[in-house]
């Protein structure tokens, strides 16, 4: 079977943050790092009483192997519509004001911010509920991939779904397990 | 961002994480139409391997909308793929 060569399709990094953004709601791809107080600013209203803000940040270990350095890539044209989808489900399911979700790609240092998720609703149930619902229903659905490399070079494709090491970079492909983190 | 323009009577597919480092690829041109059903028996021929190793856990989306091949009677099993198209061969996700 005959194909043409690869194409220059590069893997995924935008130089610039990729964004949707309506008066309720901003979702965002970004190879910068993640600005938590914009959006903790975008969720601010009169008529909120509440404010969630969750961090993710990134951890120097899995399954008590340490993790050197971790980066994120994306089908960024499908998760910047699957990020709006869920932010829109979850203002409409909680009744809330506003939501910004933002996800860094590329490199992530240890410790630094990964994902940040700001929700704002008229009373703090709602708020806290909603973020923690747009937390799971991101790392659920959302494609981005996150890929940590331990010490020792070996890199590992992470899967959130069964928390599973995932796929090893090195070595030709074999799948190792560790425990979900 | 896009992968370059396929060339006449070809699609293009996209392979992120785990598909992306089994091919050594970030994605190609192949040659349409394909049926859906048939596109990981295809990848498998090139890629000794990646059925089992890869895309038994992978979803499948064509111009950004994910296509339900599993099964006999799956919604999408009569699914072409035809020129022009962008397939993608999604695996597991991991944000956060």
């Amino acid at each position: 079977m005959s194909t043409t060569e690869p194409p220059t399709y590069n893997p995924s990094i935008p130089s610039d943050p990729i964004t949707k953004t309506t008066p309720t709601i901003h979702v965002e791809l970004t190879p910068h790092n993640l600005d938590t107080l914009s959006a903790t600013r975008f969720v601010r209203s009169p008529s909120a009483g509440a404010t969630v803000l969750f961090i993710g940040t990134t951890r120097d270990s899995f399954a008590n192997q340490p993790v050197s350095s971790l980066s994120y890539t994306s089908y960024a044209p499908l998760a910047i519509s699957t990020l709006y989808r869920i932010a829109n489900e979850i203002l409409t399911k909680h009744a809330c004001t506003k939501i910004a979700i933002v996800h860094k790609l590329g490199e992530c240092p240890i410790g630094e911010e990964s994902i940040v998720i700001a929700v704002s609703a008229p009373h703090r149930q709602a708020a806290w509920r909603a973020g923690e619902e747009a937390l799971e229903e991101t790392k659920e659905k959302a494609e981005i991939w996150k890929l940590e490399r331990f010490e020792g070079g070996e890199g590992v494709w992470r899967a959130n779904r069964d928390g599973k090491m995932g796929f090893r970079v090195d070595g030709g492909g074999g799948g190792g397990e560790g425990k979900g983190g | 961002m896009a992968p370059a323009k396929a060339p006449a009577g070809h699609f293009s597919i996209l392979y992120f994480a785990a598909a992306s480092t089994f091919t050594g690829k970030t994605g190609e041109h192949l040659p349409a139409p394909v049926r859906a059903r048939g596109l990981f028996a295809l990848l498998e021929e090139r890629y000794p391997g990646i059925k089992d190793k890869v895309l038994s856990s992978c979803a499948l989306t064509v111009n950004l909308e994910y296509v339900d091949v599993g099964e006999d009677d799956a919604e999408d099993a009569d699914r072409q793929i035809g020129e022009g198209d962008e397939v993608a061969i999604i695996p597991p996700v991991s944000s956060g």
